[in-house]
């Protein structure tokens, strides 16, 4: 289940982070991460739900290549 | 194509003729389905390969009996809130959407804080709470917030094990949950003993998993690997953790097709009984459960959601139940057995 | 609570009796507005001299040129959005149901209904754009009519637009044949994004592509085997529309999309499939290979987005070439565009 889609965070106020999916922003709750401006969450249904590990991306495509 | 997928799709090649065997690898996530679905995986797997939908569709587990109480709430006058996904599942008087038509308040949310936003000026409003660790979270941020909320929240492990103890069911590998286990992590999956890889959506990330359950299977492993580190840390997501720890309790919980499983659901704790539809609304919940008539349908979504039976098998398939008639959840998501199975065979006749 | 219990007893009965009754999915443009369409047309007769062959409108064949007639009723939520109103919608509308069928529009006639206590500044607001459209596309508004209904009997607003073009060659649904490849005059579906990022509180710099189509199907029209503009249902419906009629099948490649990244963006975010988002100006169409870069080259003077993005084949059906090899089917959307989160 659950779709989610990485976004990044532009601004936070609070416990609301103003984020950036791509082209298309909303406000997101950030409750349950511990994020700050210019991180990658993963939003599902309004919330973050945890923080992209940006040095992780790298990963898959290492594993990709070889 | 990229090369480097093609490398991937002719590894998964070799190795499952290596194995030489029928395999069924099962992905338990509905997103999962939908990743395989929309980049037609199923077409690219070798022919001793068979991909199978699990019971991780949270609409589609949601007992008859849940459809039925919130259906019985909008009726009774109480304005109600659903995901969108819910809204159109058959229960055994009818759907929320439904209830709708024939003038009960029913509110489509995207995101809770919309419900949140509506209760303000409702009070009276009920949130149907549904799916699993991924989307409990924000149900226990609501209930913190003062929503009111009735609870078909699940744990996905506990299904896992009812699955694992089915002995009909023959599976050779899991894929992971991967937003299940961005909140619950990784080393609770530990207990099954069967080849299993956490996966992402990416169309990617789901050929990897194959590929790495193919090695596991060739090597006579039985392991739980993460192949999703770019989100899921072993020990999850420890903030949820706590704010569903801190709101709900776990019980038994009816799934669709699968029964009574034992601790497999959260309920609402005492300490936010006022915001327990169950507790608020008791007994008008119990006039309704003796009100609606359980109908005795021939949908085998049960067994469809256990991979035992195929969609084309049920007696209902195509017949009385289509897409635009759905008679149980399995039709109604877009990405449901039922519902892929039935676009796949209209098209190809 | 006896009342309750009453209320839900007499809807079981009800519910037995299985009175029918119009749901909202029938509106949606997808199988269910088809059943819907059917229905209603068992109970009118349709044989004259007037020719309709499913297409968006009607044909009447004088000497060598087509009258062509259509109608189209406008309801929008909300009545404003970025890049449009309701009527610009309406006048484009049937600008382009005639335009794709090959026709070139010479007149529209106007129906408003309009309730009580709708604000005047709005209404002139409105006018204004068809006026903007009709000028610009020199099609004049020439008959109309307006009514007020008392409060609460509509929706602020509804709007009907006929319009009569003429035609040289009908371009019709059915003639997409095995060779053809299929185009589209820009990226699709940001009408529906512009709506929907406005309901469900998205900022996006998108704008709805509502605009008419008459220079681009003047200039390309006599290349084309078969035209639609993908409002209702997105091009998923159109589509299939196209194969169905046409009895080929249709191979779209995911590479070739025709979708700007904030239409696959909020696709995503609200999980509703893009190739069901409508727009309001632009078409999808199949031309013989041979014209292909010919029509691309004309199409790209209006709009630099305008690609090929499929071709057509045996069998039938609309399917996608996913980036990973595989294919997925594109089917006609079921009902209305619900936000899921699974």
């Amino acid at each position: 289940m659950c779709l989610a889609i990485p976004g990044k965070i532009l601004k936070i106020k609070g416990q609301i982070a103003k984020v950036d999916f791509n082209g298309i922003q909303k406000e997101i709750n950030i409750t349950m991460v511990n994020a700050k401006i210019g991180d990658y969450i993963m939003v599902h249904a309004g919330f973050a739900i945890e923080k992209m590990d940006l040095d992780r991306v790298k990963d898959i495509q290492n594993y990709l290549n070889t | 194509m990229k090369t480097e997928i093609k490398k991937l799709l002719k590894s998964i090649q070799i190795k499952a003729q290596k194995i030489g065997r029928p395999l069924r690898l099962m992905e338990l996530c509905g997103t999962h389905s939908q990743t395989i679905a929309q980049n037609g995986i199923k077409s690219l797997m070798p022919d001793n390969i068979r991909l199978v939908s699990g019971p991780g569709c949270p609409v589609c587990v949601t007992a008859q009996k849940d459809i039925d109480i919130m259906v019985g709430l909008a009726l009774a006058g109480i304005p109600v809130a659903v995901y969108g996904d819910a809204v159109q599942v058959p229960g055994n008087l009818m759907s929320l959407e439904e209830a709708g038509r024939k003038g009960a308040e029913v509110y489509i949310v995207y995101d809770i804080t919309e419900a949140v936003k509506i209760a303000q000026k409702k009070p009276q409003l009920v949130f149907f709470g549904l799916g699993f660790e991924t989307t409990t979270g924000m149900t226990a941020w609501a209930i913190k917030q003062g929503l009111m909320v009735y609870s078909a929240h699940k744990l996905f492990p506990p299904a896992m094990k009812a699955l694992l103890a089915n002995k009909k069911i023959k599976v050779d590998g899991f894929i992971d949950p991967g937003h299940v286990s961005v909140i619950i992590g990784v080393d609770v999956y530990c207990q099954f003993p069967i080849p299993q890889v956490v996966a992402g959506f990416e169309g990617k990330d789901v050929l990897i998993a194959i590929e790495k359950l193919l090695t596991q299977i060739l090597n006579k492993e039985r392991k739980v690997e993460n192949a999703y580190q770019r989100l899921v840390k072993k020990e999850g997501n420890l903030k949820a953790q706590k704010l569903i720890q801190e709101v709900f309790k776990v019980a038994d919980a009816d799934w669709r097709g699968l029964g009574k499983i034992k601790k497999s659901g959260l309920k609402i704790r005492s300490k936010y009984q006022q915001q327990d539809a169950e507790v608020v609304h008791k007994k008008l919940i119990q006039k309704i459960k003796k009100e609606i008539k359980i109908k005795p349908s021939a949908c085998q979504c049960g067994l469809v959601l256990q991979g035992l039976v195929e969609a084309k098998q049920c007696p209902l398939f195509g017949r009385s139940c289509t897409p635009d008639n759905p008679q149980g959840a399995c039709m109604v998501s877009v990405e449901g057995s039922c519902n892929v199975e039935f676009r796949y065979v209209q098209n190809n006749k | 609570m006896s009342r309750i219990t009453n209320k839900l007893r007499s809807l079981l009965l009800e519910k037995m009796e299985k009175n029918k009754t119009i749901e909202l999915e029938a509106g949606a443009g997808g199988k269910k507005s088809n059943d819907l369409i059917s229905q209603i047309k068992k109970n009118l007769m349709f044989q004259s001299r007037w020719k309709n062959t499913d297409d968006d409108g009607a044909t009447f064949t004088i000497g060598k040129e087509h009258l062509t007639f259509t109608a189209d009723a406008f309801i929008v939520d909300p009545l404003f959005f970025p890049g449009g109103d309701i009527g610009k919608i309406a006048i484009c509308g049937t600008i382009n149901d005639l335009s794709v069928m090959g026709a070139r529009p010479i007149g529209i006639a106007l129906s408003l209904v309009i309730e009580e206590g709708f604000p005047e500044k709005d209404l002139q607001k409105i006018i204004q754009s068809i006026g903007k459209i009709s000028k610009a596309t020199g099609v004049p508004i020439v008959t109309g009519d307006t009514k007020v209904t008392e409060k609460g009997k509509i929706d602020k607003l509804e709007i009907t637009t006929a319009g009569v073009g003429i035609a040289k060659k009908i371009i019709q649904n059915n003639g997409a044949r095995v060779g053809d490849v299929v185009v589209a005059s820009g990226n699709l579906g940001e009408h529906a994004v512009a709506l929907l990022a406005k309901r469900f509180n998205y900022q996006s710099k998108i704008k709805s592509d509502c605009r008419p189509l008459i220079l681009e199907l003047q200039a390309v029209g006599k290349y084309l085997t078969s035209c639609k503009d993908p409002t209702r249902g997105g091009s998923a419906a159109v589509l299939n529309e196209i194969a169905e009629k046409s009895k080929i099948k249709i191979l779209l490649e995911e590479e070739r999309l025709p979708f700007a990244k904030e239409v696959v963006a909020l696709s995503e975010l609200l999980g509703i499939d893009k190739f069901s988002f409508p727009s309001e100006g632009r078409f999808v169409a199949t031309t013989p290979q041979k014209y292909a870069s010919k029509v691309i080259k004309i199409l790209q003077k209006y709009n630099s987005e305008a690609k090929i993005i499929g071709t057509v084949q045996k069998g039938k059906g609309v399917y996608l070439k996913t980036s990973l090899g595989g294919t997925k089917i594109i089917d006609v959307p079921q009902g209305k565009l619900i936000p899921r989160i699974c």
